[in-house]
């Protein structure tokens, strides 16, 4: 096979080429359709040797224990456990499609467009890397490996045992705090709920708080204006309001932060 | 701007005050209105046709047998498999609980040893009577309408619910007094 | 008995090679050859580029590009993988439409029927799953590909979003094939996605806010809600594996088709692949 920079030498000179620029046809074609041969061969061999699953009959009344979706959509149901349907299902997953639209909308850094690097935008790349690898492509491999019957956590190497029992009972923030330190005022529903509200409202402030002590001083925040800043900060603090929500369940059996049963909404 | 079109003087000349809309705007909007308002239309057209009017779909009422048949303090499974409901007979009264986790629709199972509902799809847990005690179920389980015909049979609604959290569980018609 | 000297007249490649240019000009000088290809063409640049410029397939790609996209360790192929991906699944697609039928009674027994009595049937059906996952992998590579080289920044950011969107279609794609074969990982897996419909804010009858708007509208019950426009009914049953399917075999992956090509040609007007300015 003939070098891309000698056959363009041997055609015509190259000062009258830009450097940087090569004809698609070869080069290009040239390796999409080798990339593609050799892919389609693995495809063919993977599906020779590997059956795709086919389990019992559909069966609306027996549930398989457990049910796992397919395995992309494992992340989704492990924030399942953490937060109602209407969040996990709806809330975040329309937050996260929005939220990948905007991004280069919000992000006007002007630097790293073409080519890898962490030094010069290392906010955005940490950003997206811990939202992809961290809360998608980890919670995967959890639903995917860790969770067994009952959706209990088992290690790969241990027997799923259906009958395991974990204890997950559950108490709601307010009544924790009524339990733990006698604060009994918070049994109150409307009491506990304004007390959620306020909790929930004072989360997404800190990003108000951080942009007035800072805005002064930080560059990078009066380039961004409020308006962006305020998408930036609201988009990241839903972001780490999953982990957070899941520490709360794993360290004191949180259920709910906040309980309005009259809209219903539980957060 | 438009004064470079010809036949378009008389346009421009004329004092924008009193023609804050000309009548091209007008026909202008009233053209895309009427169009965009068809479409919108024709999307609702649509959006009603995905549901239709009737659904072939199995009873929601059953007969579920006589009082006799259930065992006291016992939760019956005879009908989970074909219609999805446990019958629960307790001291003085008996009731029908859906076998539908209030979480995400799945199949909880009973598990008479320890005494609860487990549902298998994020683990959800309820008490005997329903009440949701562990995993992410967001409320107790459904109660069902049950009543006894003539012959003593009891006869399961499950398209009538009763709620905890509405406080429908008092609901006469949500149990039979024994 | 042969010897070595029959080995040396088979081994000698220069004869060869001479044979093969003899049958070769004897094939391209036919008077049949001559009729179907009039004449050949100079390996020069302008025939380099009308090569992608005037071919209707090729011509989604610009005719030049950066030096650095085609290396793979720039690209990791990932996008275009997708899309080839993308035609395996259509492909497949197609010819398991042959044989399956989007009824309750016989969907599995379609299955069954590909895997024992339809000969490759299982290697499609293996193929077709395999390759879609397969794109589901390839599309997240490429996004992340996509944001670490910070592709999306100007003039870019339309194309992101809609790269956006075929990452949703992708997944809905997927997920709508989900429940086909009609076995219990099929119902279970749509029954909890469904479920998660009913819960919609406003528009499912167990979301937030599902009593007021019963009070307003008298809408939003089991009936007719957010959940029962995908299930088509109350339950996950027969009409749910049909809308399923049609939503499967023909309205995602036209509408993926149509983004994809918006996809593609904006990479092209965008600029090309991106690259260090």
């Amino acid at each position: 096979m003939v070098e891309p920079h000698k056959s363009e030498e041997q055609i015509i000179p190259p000062s009258s080429l830009n450097p940087d620029k090569i004809h698609t046809w070869p080069f290009l074609v040239r390796v999409e359709f080798i990339v593609g041969l050799l892919v389609l061969i693995f495809l063919t061999i993977w599906s020779i040797a590997i059956d795709a699953p086919l389990e019992e009959p559909a069966n609306p009344t027996k549930t398989p224990n457990p049910s796992k979706a397919p395995w992309y959509f494992l992340g989704l149901q492990e924030m399942l456990v953490y937060f109602d349907p209407w969040i996990a299902g709806v809330l975040l997953p329309s937050l996260i499609i929005v939220g990948l639209m905007v991004i280069p909308y919000i992000d006007i850094n002007s630097k790293g467009s073409g080519y890898y690097t962490f030094r010069e935008r290392p906010f955005a790349v940490g950003m997206y890397c811990f939202g992809f690898l961290i809360l998608w492509i980890a919670l995967i491999v959890v639903g995917v490996f860790l969770r067994g019957p009952g959706w209990n956590f088992f290690a790969p190497w241990e027997a799923w045992d259906p009958h395991k029992v974990v204890a997950l009972t559950n108490v709601d923030l307010n009544m924790w705090l009524a339990q733990t330190f006698g604060l009994d005022f918070l049994r109150n529903q409307v009491v506990a709920a304004l007390f959620g509200l306020s909790l929930i409202g004072g989360y997404y402030s800190l990003g108000a708080v951080f942009y007035l002590m800072k805005v002064k001083t930080n560059e990078t925040l009066q380039k961004l204006g409020p308006v962006r800043y305020g998408i930036v900060a609201f988009l990241f603090l839903t972001m780490m309001a999953l982990p957070i929500k899941m520490v709360l369940r794993w360290t004191l059996n949180i259920k709910y932060i906040c309980v309005l049963p009259w809209v219903g909404i539980n957060i | 701007m438009q004064t470079n079109i010809p036949g378009s003087e008389k346009l421009v000349e004329k004092p924008v005050e009193r023609n804050l809309w000309t009548r091209r705007d007008f026909f202008g909007f009233a053209g895309w209105g009427a169009f965009l308002s068809a479409i919108g239309l024709g999307l609702l057209g649509f959006l009603r046709l995905l549901y239709p009017r009737v659904l072939f779909e199995p009873s929601p009422v059953f007969k579920a047998g006589k009082i006799e048949d259930f065992v006291e303090g016992e939760v019956s499974e005879k009908f989970k498999e074909e219609q999805r409901v446990w019958i629960i007979r307790e001291a003085g009264k008996i009731y029908a609980i859906q076998a539908i986790c209030t979480h995400l629709g799945c199949t909880p199972r009973w598990l008479p040893l320890e005494g609860k509902f487990k549902c298998p799809c994020h683990g959800s847990g309820f008490t005997k009577d329903g009440v949701n005690f562990e995993g992410p179920a967001p409320r107790p389980l459904e109660r069902l309408a049950i009543r006894m015909d003539e012959e003593g049979n009891l006869i399961i609604d499950k398209s009538k619910k009763y709620l905890y959290e509405k406080g429908q569980w008092e609901d006469p018609e949500s149990f039979i007094v024994l | 008995m042969g010897g070595p000297g029959v080995v040396y007249r088979f081994m000698n490649l220069i004869q060869l090679k001479a044979k093969y240019e003899e049958i070769r000009k004897t094939v391209v000088d036919s008077y049949v050859w001559k009729s179907i290809f009039r004449h050949g063409y100079k390996d020069t640049p302008r025939n380099r580029v009308l090569m992608t410029a005037s071919n209707v397939f090729l011509h989604l790609h610009p005719s030049k590009m950066r030096r650095h996209g085609i290396k793979i360790s720039y690209t990791w192929c990932a996008g275009g993988l997708t899309f080839l991906f993308f035609l395996v699944t259509v492909v497949t697609g197609v010819i398991l439409m042959f044989y399956y039928r989007p009824v309750a009674e016989y969907a599995y027994v379609d299955m069954k029927y590909l895997q024992f009595d339809v000969p490759f049937g299982m290697i499609m059906r293996n193929m077709h799953r395999w390759a879609a996952h397969l794109m589901v992998i390839l599309v997240m590579l490429h996004m992340f590909r996509v944001f670490m080289t910070g592709s999306y920044k100007p003039p870019r950011e339309f194309n992101w979003v809609v790269g956006v969107l075929l990452l949703v279609l992708t997944f809905l794609l997927s997920f709508t094939g989900y429940l086909l074969p009609w076995d219990q990982l099929s119902i279970w897996a749509v029954t909890v996605g469904t479920n998660m419909a009913r819960a919609t804010p406003l528009l499912g009858h167990e979301g937030p806010f599902a009593a007021q708007m019963q009070e307003l509208t008298g809408l939003v019950t089991p009936r007719y809600d957010a959940r029962s426009l995908l299930t088509a009914g109350t339950v996950v049953g027969a009409p749910t594996l049909l809308r399923f399917y049609v939503l499967h075999c023909i309205f995602i992956p036209i509408a993926a088709a149509i983004l994809m090509i918006v996809h593609f040609w904006r990479v092209r007007k965008d600029g090309g692949i991106s690259g260090p300015l």
